[in-house]
């Protein structure tokens, strides 16, 4: 009776089946990797803007030190607008954060390649939600990818968690 | 539709020329037993069934219309009231037009107002309730409740509108919920995931539209088949991309699905498959025509050759369509 029914509904239970068992992959692919790989390499990063004129940051890495520039200002700008940066030491492993002094990232060796030595990156969201209603926004969210894997960073951001509140220094070595 | 006695009479007269066994009448008698027909859905729609869920869509502007001139100035319980109330209302509304045949049909349309209606009322609640409407997360939980009450009421009333809208629920969970899953996964590529979730719930479409080909669901094929293979051929085509970052494995797989739902369209008499077939093969003509021989041969020599392929391709459409399709 069941192989009956079974056979009778073969199409039927293939087509359910089908966005059923891609939802099980996608989970698993997504989970399973992040069981296995842990990314190895904590990062200094800072917030509150340190932007300034003509591509001028106030903190930049050389041969593999942190350095703290000299801002140039224009002759014709008189108005500097107030600045609250701070220095941060990400741990990846217990996805936390760190207040650091200039001189404590001074004493850390730092890589600024984009990518890390065990192969991450930091980028940002793209879109939370769509289809039927209107979706949000993500783009103020970061992630740590690499090697099949994403984890989000939860960050210390001066203020908002604007794009452009959070600039990436360093891996520590 | 002929009436028990005709039936029966029927019976006899192909029993007494050999011409039927009992055990196909068995077999024909246990295939529909337990099966509710919808009346209003199962024979062909007429003008007064086609005036009522007009009818049903226009209430359901009617109620959008109020709601959006007077958003601002409506407070919660009256927001509430006016879109999740409706959808209760109307279905309450369908199950007693439902319990009078002559009434039945008129009560689909109910049942279809409150299937455009509830889930923006789901959507007020949730967003009235402090959470994130729009998100992955809120959306699979409002496409999850009201799957689970359509699926219910199919089970309950056996009719078609609730097949029909289970199945739109099923796909709008389906997104919402694999966006909630990737949503922690941005190294996902969002827009190729998309064309590869329509392709698994196209080729889901198409295949419960084949398996509802063969029973009393057979009205819904046009929309499982028409929107499924739209899907699995706008999907695959989008997959090929672009000169220079295109994908060379659906590039040179393309012709072969097309080809596929072409010779599909025969086999299962589906002018769908046929219409979709013909136009997706006359934009893959133009597309490899674009990327591939407009720089060597020039545009003008080119568009010659895709605007000759293309009367080819609608020449080839128009004979498989009188030769199998035609009635």
């Amino acid at each position: 009776m069941n192989n009956g029914i079974l056979k009778k509904n073969a199409t039927l239970i293939i087509g359910i089946s089908i966005p059923i068992l891609m939802i099980i992959f996608v989970a698993v692919s997504i989970y399973l990797p992040g069981l296995f790989v842990k990314p190895k390499f904590n990062f200094v990063y800072v917030t509150g803007n340190d932007y300034y004129y003509y591509s001028q940051y106030q903190y930049a890495v050389q041969n593999g030190k942190i350095v703290e520039n000299e801002i140039k200002k224009p002759e014709n700008r008189s108005y500097e607008p107030a600045r609250e940066v701070r220095l941060y030491m990400h741990d990846v492993a217990a996805n936390t954060n760190r207040e650091i002094t200039f001189e404590e990232a001074r004493n850390m060796n730092l890589d600024s390649n984009i990518k890390s030595p065990d192969g991450f990156e930091i980028i940002t969201g793209s879109h939370s939600g769509g289809f039927l209603f209107s979706g949000g926004s993500d783009y103020d969210t970061r992630y740590l990818t690499g090697n099949n894997i994403s984890k989000k960073l939860d960050l210390r951001l001066v203020g908002s968690s604007y794009y452009n509140n959070f600039r990436f220094i360093g891996w520590i070595k | 539709m002929a009436n028990k006695d005709e039936v029966l009479n029927e019976i006899r007269i192909l029993a007494g020329q050999n011409a039927i066994g009992k055990e196909e009448l068995i077999q024909a008698y246990d295939s529909g037993k337990g099966v509710r027909g919808d009346i209003a859905l199962t024979k062909k729609l007429g003008v007064a069934e086609i005036l009522y869920y007009i009818g049903g869509a226009v209430v359901f502007l009617g109620i959008m219309i109020l709601l959006g001139q007077n958003w601002s100035t409506l407070g919660v319980a009256a927001k509430v009231m006016a879109t999740l109330g409706s959808g209760i209302a109307a279905y309450f509304v369908g199950v007693l037009f439902n319990r009078d045949a002559r009434t039945e049909a008129a009560g689909s349309a109910f049942f279809l107002i409150s299937a455009l209606v509830t889930p923006i009322g789901l959507w007020v609640i949730f967003d009235e309730a402090g959470f994130n409407a729009n998100s992955f997360g809120m959306q699979t939980w409002i496409s999850g409740i009201l799957l689970a009450v359509f699926v219910s009421s199919y089970f309950v009333f056996k009719k078609n509108i609730f097949t029909l809208f289970s199945i739109i629920f099923a796909t709008w969970m389906f997104f919402s919920f694999t966006g909630f899953l990737v949503a922690g996964a941005p190294h996902f590529n969002d827009w190729k995931f998309y064309m590869y979730r329509t392709l698994a719930v196209s080729t889901a479409y198409m295949l419960i539209g084949y398996s509802f080909s063969k029973n009393e669901r057979v009205s819904l094929c046009w929309f499982l088949y028409g929107f499924g293979v739209l899907g699995f051929l706008g999907a695959a085509l989008a997959l090929g991309e672009w000169k220079p970052n295109q994908n060379v494995f659906w590039e040179l797989i393309y012709p072969g699905l097309v080809f596929g739902a072409l010779f599909t369209s025969v086999h299962i008499k589906s002018k769908a498959f046929l219409t979709w077939g013909t136009i997706f093969l006359m934009a893959y003509i133009l597309k490899i025509t674009a990327e591939y021989f407009s720089t060597g041969l020039g545009w003008p020599l080119a568009l010659v050759i895709a605007g000759l392929a293309m009367i080819g391709a609608g020449y080839m459409s128009f004979s498989l369509k009188k030769k199998y399709l035609s009635a």
